[in-house]
């Protein structure tokens, strides 16, 4: 593996690997505590229509994706937010529609055929430098809205009313944290594959949960947990010579099987901390 | 008598057209102990969402402080039916305390200071030795504490709590209100309730709320009230309770 490293192919996938685990163990751990797993899969199915949308009327491709996923996200917010209980109908409704409209608007698409294994597995190993930045550039705005909005994210993760009446602005604040999981998503699915982002953005979380005692602390096991799975993963793929995207999702999945057979076999909720 | 704090006049509410409550009208005094008690779905809940304003009248007029219950919101401490059940949540004792300090006075940021009146009014309920607790690992009753503390970090003028007493246990019971009791000599309190057995000795005051709510400004359950069983939940009556408290105010001069 470090030899490995003299290629830039392989430092990319590195740092794509780093940044999504960031963005995803922040993201994500909002998503599970929220129950927002659904919604993320709606969303990143929705982007595909935005990858139809961009080759369809020539616009650039972020763009595209970017534009759809964040139009879809608000609709599907305020729907949650107007009525929770159908929320899940709906969202399952603009899931599929989006990967509909994206498949119909390829097939309009003259000449141009993009490969579905790559939208569903992503390219890690052949990441352009300038995705490496885009993705430098949402860490960076992810974990500063984390970090400035920590208390508040925690209130209307935990008891939206009690934020509502204490003044926190709660549905703006909801729209806002939506808007940046449809950005992440858009961004880490063209580096790392739809099937991916969605593994990274519940199942580090999910085996984050039983060992934190609070959001913040969740946040950053995830991380690591994610960060753990990339390079596990991207070490049995290189030396394999396996599909990435699907080696370091079954790394995870190993992961979680791991902290499950652990759980069980110490049944005393050792891993909680008592302060 | 003063000018009251919470003005309700002929308030009627209603879920996707159905009534929920009729021409509600009450107030209460700065300082009171309000009780509002009756029988499941009386509404009870209702009324207090729209005390907070969670919830409009469809039609009346409700002032808290001689303003809009959304602009008083700040002045209310509320302590919800239930919080989060069943989350499986990661979060603190401490940090769940530290909501109430959210915007306080309008300040986005909490300070150190706020934690240090987090931690005082834990240790005010006997609660802080739990501070860096995970929620849900408490029982009931602490659990309910720790939302009282919340409630109480906002330092409300006016402390609303809905059903406190429902997860404990006969002593966790007289050790709350009597934590409740002390609260009230300097803040106005009202609280739901099903627990008969404080009506005389802790609340001034009560309030029978089925769709109509019928208010009694001293705490005995009078004669009438219960030969016109129809205002107040009827396991009142079964549980007997009630006669010892009319004996009781039979007693008095
Ligand atoms: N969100 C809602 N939508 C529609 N109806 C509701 C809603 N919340 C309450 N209701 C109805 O309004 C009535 C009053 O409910 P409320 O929760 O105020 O009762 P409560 O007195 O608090 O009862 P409990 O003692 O069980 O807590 C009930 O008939 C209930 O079914
Ligand atoms: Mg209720």
């Amino acid at each position: 593996m470090i030899d490995a490293l003299q290629f830039e192919f392989m430092r990319n996938a590195l740092f794509a690997g780093f940044f999504a685990s960031l963005i995803c163990g922040v993201i994500g751990t909002f998503v599970v505590v929220n129950r927002l797993v659904f919604l993320g899969g709606g969303i990143a199915h929705a982007a595909y229509g935005g990858i139809g949308v961009a080759f369809f009327f020539g616009v650039p491709y972020i763009v595209g994706t970017l534009g759809f996923s964040l139009v879809a996200a608000l609709v599907m917010t305020a729907v949650v937010l107007k009525a929770k209980s159908r929320a899940d109908t709906f969202i399952g409704v603009l899931w599929a529609v989006g990967m509909a409209i994206g498949i119909i608007l390829l097939d309009l698409t003259p000449g141009y055929n993009v490969n579905l294994m790559s939208f569903l597995f992503g390219s890690i190993l052949a990441v352009p430098n300038s995705d490496i930045w885009w993705m430098l550039g949402l860490s960076i705005l992810t974990i500063s809205s984390a970090v400035y909005f920590y208390r508040d994210m925690l209130a209307i993760s935990y008891d939206d009313e009690f934020a509502h009446l204490r003044g926190v602005p709660v549905n703006l604040l909801y729209f806002f944290f939506i808007g940046l999981i449809a950005v992440s998503i858009v961004i880490i699915i063209r580096v790392v594959g739809l099937i991916l982002v969605i593994a990274l953005l519940t199942i580090p979380p999910f085996i984050a949960e039983k060992y934190s005692n609070s959001l913040l602390m969740m946040m950053i096991l995830s991380t690591l947990f994610a960060m753990i799975f990339n390079l596990v993963g991207l070490w049995l793929a290189y030396t394999f010579n396996l599909t990435s995207g699907a080696t370091i999702i079954l790394v995870a999945t190993g992961g979680f099987f791991i902290s499950m057979i652990i759980d069980y076999l110490l049944p005393s909720d050792l891993g909680i901390s008592q302060g | 008598m003063s000018t009251p704090i919470v003005e309700v006049e002929n308030v009627n509410f209603s879920y996707h057209g159905l009534t929920v409550l009729e021409d509600v009208s009450f107030s209460v005094q700065e300082k009171e102990f309000l009780a509002f008690i009756g029988p499941n779905g009386g509404g009870k809940t209702t009324l207090i969402k729209l005390l907070l304003g969670l919830l409009k009248p469809d039609s009346g007029k409700i002032r808290i402080y001689g303003t809009s219950p959304e602009k008083a919101a700040h002045r209310v401490g509320y302590v919800p039916q239930d919080v989060a059940i069943n989350k499986a949540f990661p979060i603190s004792v401490l940090d769940v305390v530290l909501m109430g300090r959210l915007r306080f006075h309008g300040k986005t940021r909490l300070s150190k200071f706020d934690k240090k009146a987090a931690r005082n009014v834990l240790a005010e309920l006997e609660m802080l030795d739990y501070q860096n607790r995970r929620i849900d690992d408490l029982s009931g009753g602490q659990k309910e504490r720790v939302f009282i503390a919340r409630a109480l970090a906002t330092d409300p003028d006016i402390l609303v709590l809905d059903e406190p007493t429902a997860s404990l246990d006969t002593t966790g019971r007289t050790e709350l209100y009597a934590i409740l009791k002390e609260i009230n000599k300097t803040k106005t309190i009202i609280v739901v309730t099903h627990d008969m057995m404080v009506l005389s000795s802790y609340v001034s005051s009560v309030a029978c709320v089925n769709r109509s709510v019928h208010y009694h400004d001293d705490a005995e359950i009078t004669e009438e009230m219960i030969q016109e069983g129809y205002h107040c939940p009827v396991e009142l009556i079964a549980h007997g309770i009630p006669h010892r408290i009319l004996k009781t105010h039979e007693d008095e001069p």
